[in-house]
Formats: structure tokens, C-alpha cells, sequence
């Protein structure tokens, strides 16, 4: 790795080569990617650094968990949890922040959520006391009466599926209905090279055509 | 002449693991019959309208072509063999093919030919998947992948006087990889008593075939018990511990508290809150 070592750069401490190498630890950033962003700051006005700056050490200093749903919030409990309108019945289980956005998105969920932050993956070393499973039980304790209803929101792989029926076992138990997200063909895919297990679902979870 | 490198290769493989790579790639791992554990990358598989995807999940087995690639093999086709479908239906038999696969990819090193162990594997996940005992499963996938690789764990005599060990009498020593009569394992800090069912049950594993074995029955207790030894084992011969191993140990104690809560009837509100605190840990 010889990040930072830009030729016009003399030595690697100089403060462009730290900023270039700031850059390149974010994810999806190649070293002339990193190169290109610093060398815009640079040219930019302070002004407009000093906010970007301001911004990164406010969101790091004023994002918390949600007490409740465990979500990154700067207030806690965040608006989906305190939002009266939606339905309380009903968590939607997903594995990150960016799972909450992408379900708000579609615009066809109304409960709550729980936020787990990952997914039981041994390969990677993470299991079910790494997530926030803990934190769901003893919500569903608080709110015991209330909730009816788990969907479990997690990705159709090895390790989301391990998830969901971890997480399945947990509360079929204690009267809770859990469910998971149905399981078949992506917009736009084709059928010739889908995998045998999606296409078997799909054929499964087939639906009348009206 | 020396042999070169042929620029596209087709085997078969099965998907151990995978990791991302950048915005859509990922490396994959696979345990192949010829070249071993390799590491390849399978380009765009992260895209939804990927041709690729779906065919390289862990737990799989695939046919792939690899391009030669400079520092890893690139793959330009897969095509599913056999996905296991059942082993996912049920979370005993899931959690068990993880383990199976991990115990596999930390076991071998990279580069070196397995055919034997991708065979173990392959017969082990297909047992799993037809709905054999996921003990039996496990227990002989671990005494044959320790045979394979020239861990054969002593299970009758002493390792340290070679004496024959009574089972009621026998103290167990995963890191001197078997028994110790009891006078003899005062020497070991690692040593524990072993349960004498257990050790019978294992003894029979590890002499018996596949078939014979899968008649034992086995309660849960004793399943567990025979489990914490081999787990012991294992982790000591990997070196490391094994995440898959803790995570079938506690989809089964979330099986045995559901079963029991529901044998007791939820009318009790005091042992159920004692349920959620217990399943929480």
C-alpha cells in the first residue's frame, strides 16, 4: 500500500497525505479516488471544509442507539418508535440501519423495527450475543401484550436464514408469530439463470394471476 | 515438458465461505477435489440481475468454470449441483452443515489436494440434508476428518500409560487428543472426567460404520454432552475457537427451553419473564 505517497507530495506525514489517506480507509474509495476528493478540498473554500468537518464530528458525537428499536437515531427513542401512527403490533427484524431505509422506501410497512446491526455469520466470527437480539426479548418483555406479530427481515442467505430461525425459536415460544420476508424471482431477472433454490421457492410461493 | 497452467479450468466445488469484495464482487472460498481450498472471485455477484449470485452461497455444491487469473482465479460460470435444500429447512441441521463447513475450511490449507475431505464433506452434508441424526452426522464427520488428517483421537487406552481405560473411569484431555486413566490425568490440568455414556457412544462412532452408528439413539442430554467433548477437540486441534461450533450448542438449548416452556404451559407469567432472561444470555 502506497497510499499517500503522492509524488508531488514530499514525505507521507504532509497534511495532503494524511487527508488523502483518511479518505482512502472510507469504503468503496481507491487511492485515486481518495487523491481526487483531497485535491477538491483543497481547491474548495474553508468555509466548505469547516462544514464537512463540523458534520463529521457532530454525527459521531450525536448518533445514538434507539433505546427501543436500536436503530442510529439522534434521539432516542427515534421517530419511527414514538411515531403514533404507525402500527405497534408488528416489528420488522432487519440487519442494518440501511435495511430500515430501504423498507421505509417501499413505502408498505407501517409497525416498528429492530435493528440487529449484523447477522449470525461464525465464518466471520459474529454470533447470536454479538447482535441485538437481547435487546428484542427484553422489548417484546416490556411490550409483551402488545406485539402479535415478528417479521424477520433479513437477507435470503446462509447466514439470514440462520437468523430468522434463531431468531424463530426464540419466540414461537412466547405466542409471537414470526414470519419472513417471501423469497423468489428479482425484477428484471431471468429464469434461465436463477438458482435452483429461488426458483423452487418461487414456484412454491406462487400467487393467482388476476 | 513442464506442465502449463491451462488457462480455464471446470471442477466441481463446494462454497465454504465468501467475503465482499468493493462494490459488488466477492471472494469466494471453495473447497475443490483437485486443488483444494482456493480463494476466487466472482465478479458482479452482488448485482440483483447476477447470473452467478445465487449459485456461489456457502453450503453449496457447484460446477464452476475458473479463468486463470494473476493473483486469484476469476469464475465465468456456475451452475448448482446439489443445494442442500432440506439442511435449511430445519435450524439443527443448518447450524450443523455451518459447523461442518468451518471445521472443513480451517482444517486444510490452501493450494493443497483434498479430495478425501471434499468427499467427507460432500457425503456429510448430503446425510444432513436427507434428514440423518445431526449427531451422528457431526460426530463421525469430525472422527473422519481427524483420521484424514492424522488426528485419530485415542478413545480406548491411556495416552499416557496405554492401559485400557474403563469408560466409568476415564478423564478426557482435548489437547492431548483422547482419554487419560484417572490416576494418570492428575498430571493434566486440562483433563476432565468424561461421561461414560458419552465415551461409549463415541468409541462406537469411531469403530463402527456409518450405518451401524446411525442406530444409536440418543436423548438430548447425552447428545450435548458427547458434543462439548468433540467441540473441546476440534477446537484444540484448529487451534481457535469455532464460532459454528457455540452457535450449534445454543440453537439447541433455544430448541430444549422452547420445548420445555411449552410442556409447562405459558400460564406461569413469573417463569416466563425467567424464560426470556435465560434465552437472552
Amino acid at each position: 500500500m502506497n497510499e499517500g505517497r503522492d509524488p508531488f507530495i514530499p514525505g507521507a506525514s504532509s497534511p495532503i497525505a494524511r487527508l488523502v489517506e483518511a479518505f482512502h480507509r472510507l469504503p468503496g474509495i481507491g487511492p485515486k479516488s481518495a487523491q481526487r476528493l483531497a485535491y477538491h478540498i483543497l481547491r474548495s473554500p474553508e468555509a466548505e471544509a469547516q462544514e464537512l468537518a463540523d458534520a463529521l464530528i457532530e454525527v459521531k458525537r450525536s448518533i445514538v442507539f434507539c433505546a427501543q428499536c436500536q436503530n442510529l437515531t439522534s434521539r432516542t427513542p427515534c421517530e419511527i418508535c414514538t411515531d403514533s401512527s404507525r402500527d405497534r403490533h408488528s416489528i420488522c427484524v432487519v440487519e442494518e440501519p440501511l435495511d430500515v431505509l430501504a423498507i421505509e422506501r417501499t413505502g408498505g410497512w407501517s409497525g416498528l423495527y429492530h435493528v440487529l446491526h449484523g447477522v449470525i455469520s461464525p465464518s466471520d466470527g459474529v454470533g447470536p450475543e454479538d447482535l441485538k437480539i437481547g435487546e428484542l426479548l427484553a422489548r417484546l418483555r416490556d411490550l409483551e401484550t402488545e406485539v402479535t406479530e415478528i417479521i424477520v427481515a433479513t437477507n435470503p442467505n446462509l447466514e439470514g436464514e440462520a437468523t430468522a430461525m434463531y431468531l424463530s425459536r426464540l419466540l414461537r415460544p412466547l405466542g409471537i408469530k414470526v414470519t419472513r420476508l417471501a423469497r423468489g424471482l428479482p425484477a428484471g431477472a431471468d429464469l434461465e439463470y436463477a438458482d435452483d433454490v429461488t426458483l423452487g421457492r418461487a414456484l412454491e410461493f406462487r400467487q393467482e394471476v388476476l | 515438458m513442464p506442465s502449463r497452467i491451462p488457462r480455464v479450468i471446470r471442477t466441481n466445488a463446494i462454497v465454504l465461505r465468501h467475503r465482499r469484495l468493493g462494490e459488488a464482487d466477492r471472494i469466494v472460498t471453495l473447497l475443490t477435489p483437485l486443488r483444494g481450498k482456493i480463494d476466487v472471485i466472482a465478479k458482479g455477484v452482488l448485482r440483483s440481475k447476477s447470473r452467478m449470485g445465487g449459485h456461489l452461497e456457502p453450503l453449496t455444491l457447484v460446477e464452476v468454470v475458473l479463468a486463470h487469473g494473476r493473483s486469484m482465479d476469476v469464475v465465468t460460470q456456475a451452475q448448482t449441483i446439489d443445494a442442500f435444500p432440506a439442511a435449511h429447512e430445519d435450524l439443527d441441521r443448518l447450524s450443523a452443515a455451518m459447523y461442518l463447513l468451518e471445521l472443513a475450511d480451517r482444517i486444510t490449507v490452501e493450494h493443497a489436494e483434498a479430495e478425501g475431505l471434499h468427499d467427507l464433506l460432500h457425503a456429510a452434508l448430503v446425510r444432513l440434508a436427507r434428514g440423518d441424526g445431526q449427531q451422528v452426522v457431526q460426530r463421525t464427520f469430525e472422527l473422519a476428518l481427524l483420521d484424514a488428517t492424522g488426528f485419530r483421537p485415542e478413545l480406548t487406552d491411556c495416552l499416557r500409560c496405554s492401559n485400557p481405560v474403563p469408560a466409568e473411569e476415564a478423564w478426557w484431555a482435548p489437547v492431548e487428543g483422547g482419554v487419560l486413566c484417572a490416576s494418570c490425568a492428575r498430571a493434566y490440568t486440562d483433563a476432565q472426567p468424561i461421561d461414560a455414556t458419552a465415551l461409549r457412544v463415541l468409541r462406537a462412532f469411531q469403530s463402527q460404520t456409518y450405518e451401524e452408528a446411525g442406530r444409536i439413539r440418543l436423548t438430548d442430554e447425552l447428545a450435548a454432552r458427547m458434543e462439548s467433548a468433540m467441540h473441546a477437540l476440534m477446537r484444540s486441534v484448529v487451534e481457535r475457537d469455532l464460532k459454528s461450533a457455540q452457535f450449534v450448542s445454543a440453537a439447541r438449548r433455544a430448541r430444549v427451553a422452547g420445548e420445555a416452556r411449552e410442556d409447562a404451559g405459558a400460564d406461569n407469567a413469573a417463569s416466563e419473564s425467567d424464560t426470556l432472561d435465560d434465552l437472552a444470555e
